[in-house]
């Protein structure tokens, strides 16, 4: 069976509102940027999101505010923006529903979830907040048919009388989205280094978007079958996206672009203009009062003078940095599709970012 | 050759280094402790087996990786190993009852029991809507259930608090005896604290955190003015620099492009 998509129809026919997503990809390693970024442009909304070690493609949606529930573990493009700018703010502004576990708890959960289990005991965030607080309140749970009435429970562990053990919910996804290198029209994946979670939450999910750099025949996919990863049967949609992962890595292939998420870290310092003016209005006003408690030091005050320089020209419209809109409208909704995206990146750029293959990164990213 | 002056993230990256031992297998992330392990690796600890929580078995990378997914531990490690088998290789680290594996893990507070939050900073509000959101756990939880660990924190009064608003990782709980009766592992926890100041470890009897070193320069008086809770400095030695030529491994061969040890500029 032939399922290869147009990225814009993959998006239209399996990516619903209110879905529960799952989305593959580490932090800054092999993330569905395509496909989140197709979701965002259709508007698609209201999801309950997992992500597993989540980075800038969570951070998107959730600024967006597409996210109805963000199960959180981590959220940060590591080594680029230590705690993802969106995600942090919303979280302070009261704005973000969400809950938090363990990176290994939320893992295990989703491995459950691709295992069938019912529930899930582990012996992990006992003593810890993590089990104390909860971001979803049973009676708000119990308001969102999608989401498990408890975040978790301790019980006994019927094996073991007098060992107290903490059952988790395991959770029912229903699209699940993940970028691979290479894929066959039937479904069949190959995923080159660490699978991560992605085998998890393809076989685990009712729908399954596959991105890949390569699609190649169905015969040729299985002349080494050690290196298939995923039965093309989990699969509804393969989707033919090189550089989909961009700006992230993919392993084999390219390295993450450094220019790309250097920019993004700063973009989304601020949501929007308003934001922008209001925050440096903010930094201005304390770059002064350090400088005034310390007349004698001249940097504070060449400080101070800077930062009142640019909250005058933001709020006269001189000159506002870049915001998080003006990232999504350049390199998410001014472009039709992923292949605009990628002549907009430019040959050159991409190139540089090739995996050198006797170091498994690129020197030049 | 001009000689190096060295810095305070280089004395903590010898540290860690230092406190690595034969054989072990060591949980790393990115940033200081990567580098310590990188350092324990090339010189002082080559038996050691640096692995990091989403798989990568006995990473060797060429490059300084920025984070624990990518290519650069992926490749030229032993194994790629989904996240999953990390998390069951570390669960069942109980079976080895002796000292192989060690972890270092961060955090924003710290109390005198070694407990950890790197979740959020209450502030003016809670939990639901803190004054300062973090990342969340990350692997920390488990490693600081499973795992004994190391520390790595900025000596700051407002970050050694006598009680963290959140706890991420556990350390001893409320002290001896605190983690067993939360179900945790109660042959493993905190080992100690490696600071900008020095080294903190937990005393054996009360698993309160007191001072075991400090580094050159540094006194008990200055040590207590950073710490928020009373701490004992009695037993504290000075702990020495390395040589010259670790200084130049660090900075010509671990980390040429400062990604995670900066120099200030003469």
């Amino acid at each position: 069976m032939n399922k290869v998509y147009s990225m814009h129809d993959a998006v239209a026919k399996f990516v619903e509102d209110g879905d529960v997503l799952a989305i593959g990809g580490f932090t800054t390693n092999r993330k569905p940027y395509a496909t989140v970024s197709e979701i965002l442009r259709q508007g698609r909304k209201d999801f309950i999101v997992y992500a597993g070690p989540g980075g800038g493609e969570v951070d998107m949606l959730i600024g967006e505010g597409r996210v109805a529930a963000y199960i959180n573990c981590y959220t940060a493009n590591s080594g680029y923006t230590n705690v993802s700018r969106r995600f942090r703010a919303a979280i302070e502004q009261g704005k973000l529903t969400y809950e938090d576990y363990s990176q290994d708890v939320l893992m295990l959960m989703l491995h459950a979830a691709s295992l069938g289990l019912p529930f899930l005991p582990v012996r992990l965030m006992q003593g810890s907040g993590l089990m104390k607080y909860w971001g979803i309140s049973e009676e708000k749970r119990k308001t969102m048919p999608k989401l498990e009435d408890l975040k978790c429970a301790e019980i006994e562990n019927p094996m073991v009388p007098g060992q107290k053990v903490v059952a988790v919910p395991v959770p029912k996804f229903d699209t699940a989205i993940i970028h691979v290198q290479q894929a066959s029209p039937d479904g069949t994946c190959i995923i080159c280094g660490d699978e991560f979670h992605d085998i998890d939450i393809a076989v685990a999910a009712r729908k399954t978007i596959v991105t890949c750099e390569e699609i190649v025949s169905d015969e040729y996919i299985r002349r080494d079958p050690t290196k298939t990863r995923i039965f093309g049967e989990c699969v509804q949609a393969v989707v033919w996206a090189p550089y989909g992962a961009w700006p992230s890595q993919c392993y084999d292939y390219y390295d993450d672009d450094d220019a790309g998420l250097k920019e993004y870290d700063k973009a989304s310092k601020y949501q929007d203009a308003e934001d922008a003016k209001a925050q440096l209005a903010k930094a201005a006003a304390k770059a002064e009062k350090a400088a005034a408690a310390k007349p004698e030091d001249a940097k504070l005050a060449d400080a101070a003078a800077k930062a009142k320089k640019a909250s005058e020209d933001a709020a006269a419209g001189v000159r506002i940095p870049e915001t998080f809109q003006d990232y999504l409208e350049k390199w998410v909704y001014s472009v039709k599709d992923h292949t605009e995206l990628l002549d907009k990146i430019g040959g050159y750029r991409l190139m540089r970012l090739k995996n050198e293959p006797h170091l498994g990164y690129s020197t030049r990213h | 050759m001009a000689e190096y002056k060295i810095t305070k993230q280089e004395r903590q990256a010898y540290a860690i280094a230092k406190n690595i031992k034969e054989n072990q297998i060591v949980i790393v992330g990115t940033g200081l402790p990567l580098i310590g392990a990188s350092l324990a690796k090339r010189v002082v600890c080559p038996s050691c087996h640096p692995i990091v929580e989403s798989g990568l078995m006995d990473c060797s990378p060429v490059e300084v990786p920025r984070s624990v997914g990518d290519n650069r531990f992926m490749a030229h490690c032993a194994v790629q190993w989904p996240n999953i088998r990390f998390i069951g290789f570390e669960a069942n680290e109980w079976l080895h009852d002796e000292d192989r594996l060690i972890a270092f893990i961060g955090g924003a507070q710290i109390d005198p029991y070694g407990n950890v939050n790197s979740t959020c900073i209450f502030g003016k509000g809670d939990y639901l809507q803190p004054t300062t959101r973090f990342t969340g756990s990350g692997g920390a939880n488990g490693i600081a259930t499973y795992c004994n660990t190391i520390i790595m924190m900025q000596h700051q009064k407002r970050r050694f608090i006598e009680k963290v608003d959140y706890i991420t990782s556990c350390g001893w709980m409320d002290g001896p005896g605190g983690r067993e009766k939360v179900g945790l592992p109660g042959n493993r926890g905190p080992q100690m604290v490696v600071t900008d100041l020095g080294i903190m470890k937990f005393d054996d009897a009360t698993k309160r955190m007191y001072c075991a070193y400090m580094f050159p320069g540094v006194t008990p008086e200055i040590v207590q003015e950073n710490t928020g809770f009373e701490i004992d400095c009695s037993k504290a030695e000075i702990f020495p620099d390395p040589d010259q030529e670790i200084l130049r491994i660090i900075r010509e061969e671990i980390d040429p492009g400062q990604a995670f040890i900066k120099i200030p500029k003469e």
